[in-house]
């Protein structure tokens, strides 16, 4: 109870609170603005947060975290462009409500159907997170790496146009985690004499380049576009009948969402989108969904915002993220000092009060600001690219070059841009990338000390029950899509 | 940007981009220091790579076999504005080394928003001296870091 106490503490100071209203702003301008989503918002203002306290940082990246999903549901209805990729779903059904003239509505339902899930999944996150530390307290290095192994296949599941090249993206990222001095050998490795990669690559150029500069090479391709924007009159209030006719979507929504968030490398998105289909398969009224249905809104607005929170839960338990924003928030740790895991439990519990305290806020700042504010947040997206992407540029340099004072990461940025642009081109999503360079040192400095443990004998793994199981999942993960491949191809033969 | 088939040449000629690369880099792998006698117990700085190449290599021949992958057509040709915006970053970071880091940026804000067709210089300019007054006083005023001055300003000062 002390710590919660000491958390609030830290919260209610005058600069952290600004630092909560800051990110929530900050979250739903730039989740609104199309083709910077929330993972590029956090790896753009990460550098930011280098001078801050660890309490600071973590309380600003939680809000822009929460706000920016929000954020992605305000150009999705209103110009049928998700400002997220989480909000996609949302303008299934949100846009053509707004095209018959009910955009107040929408946006109002958006807003607290986000709200109520967001509230759910960090209740979930206070109480979800201890347990899972708690049960993670007695593992060694060879739960933990199989714990890692079994994170980075979840990445299959991200994005891109298939499973492989998401793996194969993954261990590229984990290769890239390599680079540097070794620290048991003290060898250095893929260094080519330059001194700044003795350190390894640096988080914050890799990540702004592979999101911010390759999404401006995309969207020099797609220069010319015109978007058409639907006039909002007023943000409406849901009515008693539109709540009773969301309650189940909300209420089914939230708990997938905050389930599947809490799943290593599944976030909003794929919550979102499972649970437009769920909406819709449990809904009473399925003819009226993709024609602009209340609760096609209300159901993925709830999922990706419940998803965050649910993210949290094995960032902060276990050091493991749960989705590409919240490995950035993870790299943000690390670049703090602070390694997420059982250990912050007991050796930092007012910071993770900060954390749920300052997720919680935001999660309620938004819900005011999107009733009240969503005029000028639709205006605000509506900045065009001319302006928005050379600043976009400029901002990733400043930001890339800040940390360490160094050209040399500023050019690192680009080439990650370009590495970036080059993924998206072929089919893959940067996304797993970003999850192995993560994940990278993780996996290699357990799997040193599991085998210096096992005395080199890798059989040894299969002695460590949490291991087995951890493997078998992991197996079964990555068999399962070809599995239901053959098990199709056998029942069309057999038809 | 699916074609029918179970393998495209363009999802050969990626696994073939990287199988070279994999190679590459464990060639690199040979070229790392040799390690003390005394850590010679526990696992070297090589094994480690090589076996994340191993995965790598078997991704690519995957996608090689068309297999767990949604075969790919070629990609349109790149856009004439994407080598035109990079062939921007690039000559930002040359002018840089040369006028700054500030007087760059308000150039390239100016000169990429024209490129993409904004064609008002005056609103251009504003909003360029705007970017770089906010992150000015938040990146050197407030979080006190400094920036390159370019050789010009170097000299002038």
């Amino acid at each position: 109870m002390d710590a919660f106490f000491a958390g609030m503490g830290v919260l209610l100071d005058p600069y952290m609170l600004f630092l909560v209203f800051a990110g929530t702003v900050l979250g739903i301008v730039v989740g609104a603005l199309p083709g910077i989503s929330g993972s590029t918002t956090t790896a753009l203002l990460l550098p930011l947060t280098i001078a801050m306290t660890p309490a600071a940082a973590i309380a600003f990246l939680g809000s822009l975290y929460c706000a920016a999903n929000f954020g992605g549901s305000i150009t999705a209805i209103l110009i049928n462009t998700p400002g997220d990729p989480s909000a996609s779903a949302t303008a299934f059904d949100g846009y053509p409500m707004a095209a018959r003239g009910e955009a107040g509505k929408a946006l109002g339902i958006s807003a607290v159907a986000s709200a109520i899930g967001g509230i759910f999944s960090v209740f979930v996150l206070i109480v979800a997170a201890p347990l899972l530390a708690r049960m993670a307290y007695q593992f060694g290095p060879p739960e933990y790496f199989a714990l890692a192994v079994f994170g980075l296949s979840m990445v299959a599941a991200i994005g891109g146009d298939s499973p492989v090249k998401n793996l194969l993206a993954a261990a590229l990222g984990v290769l890239l985690a390599t680079v540097g001095l070794d620290l048991t050998t003290g060898v250095e490795r893929f260094t080519f004499g330059a001194y700044a990669l003795s350190d390894g690559i640096e988080f914050i150029p890799v990540l702004v380049g592979l999101f911010a500069i390759s999404e401006l090479l995309e969207q020099a391709a797609q220069h010319g576009a015109v978007q058409s924007y639907i006039k909002l009159k007023k943000v409406e209030l849901p009515t008693l009948a539109d709540f009773r006719k969301c309650a189940k979507a909300i209420s089914l929504s939230s708990v997938i969402g905050t389930f599947i968030g809490v799943l290593p490398a599944l976030g909003a998105t794929t919550a979102a989108l499972i649970c437009y289909n769920e909406t819709r398969r449990w809904s009473k009224h399925k003819e009226e969904f993709g024609r602009g249905a209340i609760e096609g809104v209300a159901g993925p607005e709830a999922a990706n915002n419940a998803a965050v929170g649910g993210a949290m839960v094995p960032t902060l338990a276990l050091g493991i993220p749960g989705s590409t924003t919240s490995a950035i928030i993870l790299a943000g740790l690390i670049i703090q000092g602070i390694r997420p895991g059982p250990h912050l439990f007991t050796e930092q519990p007012t910071l993770l009060y900060v954390v749920f305290g300052s997720m919680f806020a935001a999660n309620l700042l938004y819900l005011v600001m999107g009733l009240g504010m969503a005029k000028l947040f639709a205006r605000i997206a509506l900045i065009p690219a001319t302006y928005l992407w050379p600043a976009v540029f400029v901002l990733s340099v400043v930001g890339s070059y800040a940390p360490n004072q160094s050209m040399f990461d500023v050019w690192v940025m680009l080439a990650a841009g370009v590495v970036g642009f080059l993924f998206r081109r072929y089919g893959f999503s940067p996304a797993p990338l970003i999850m192995g360079l993560v994940l990278g040192k993780l996996v290699e400095e357990t799997l040193k000390q599991s085998l210096l443990i096992f005395d080199r004998n890798w059989l040894m793994f299969l002695t460590r029950p949490v291991v087995v199981v951890l493997f078998a999942i992991t197996a079964a993960g990555l068999a399962a899509p070809a599995l239901l491949r053959l098990w199709r191809f056998w029942r069309a033969s057999a038809a | 940007m699916t074609v029918p088939g179970w393998r495209s040449r363009t999802d050969l000629l990626v696994a073939a981009v990287i199988l070279a690369f994999c190679a590459i880099v464990y060639g690199l792998t040979y070229r790392f220091d040799a390690v003390p006698v005394a850590l010679m117990d526990g696992l070297g700085a090589e094994l480690f790579p090589r076996l994340v190449l191993g995965v790598v290599a078997l991704m690519a021949v995957l996608i090689a076999l068309g297999i767990g992958i949604t075969p790919m057509a070629a990609p349109p040709p790149v856009h004439p504005m994407v080598w035109m915006t990079g062939g921007a970053m690039l000559a930002f970071m040359v002018a840089v080394e040369v006028i700054g880091l500030w007087p760059t940026a308000f150039l390239f804000v100016v000169g990429l928003g024209w490129l993409w067709g904004e064609r008002s210089l005056l609103r251009l300019a504003l909003s360029a001296a705007g970017l770089c007054a906010v992150l000015y006083l938040l990146f050197v005023r407030l979080l006190g870091g400094t920036f390159p001055k370019g050789l010009l300003t170097s000299l002038w000062s």
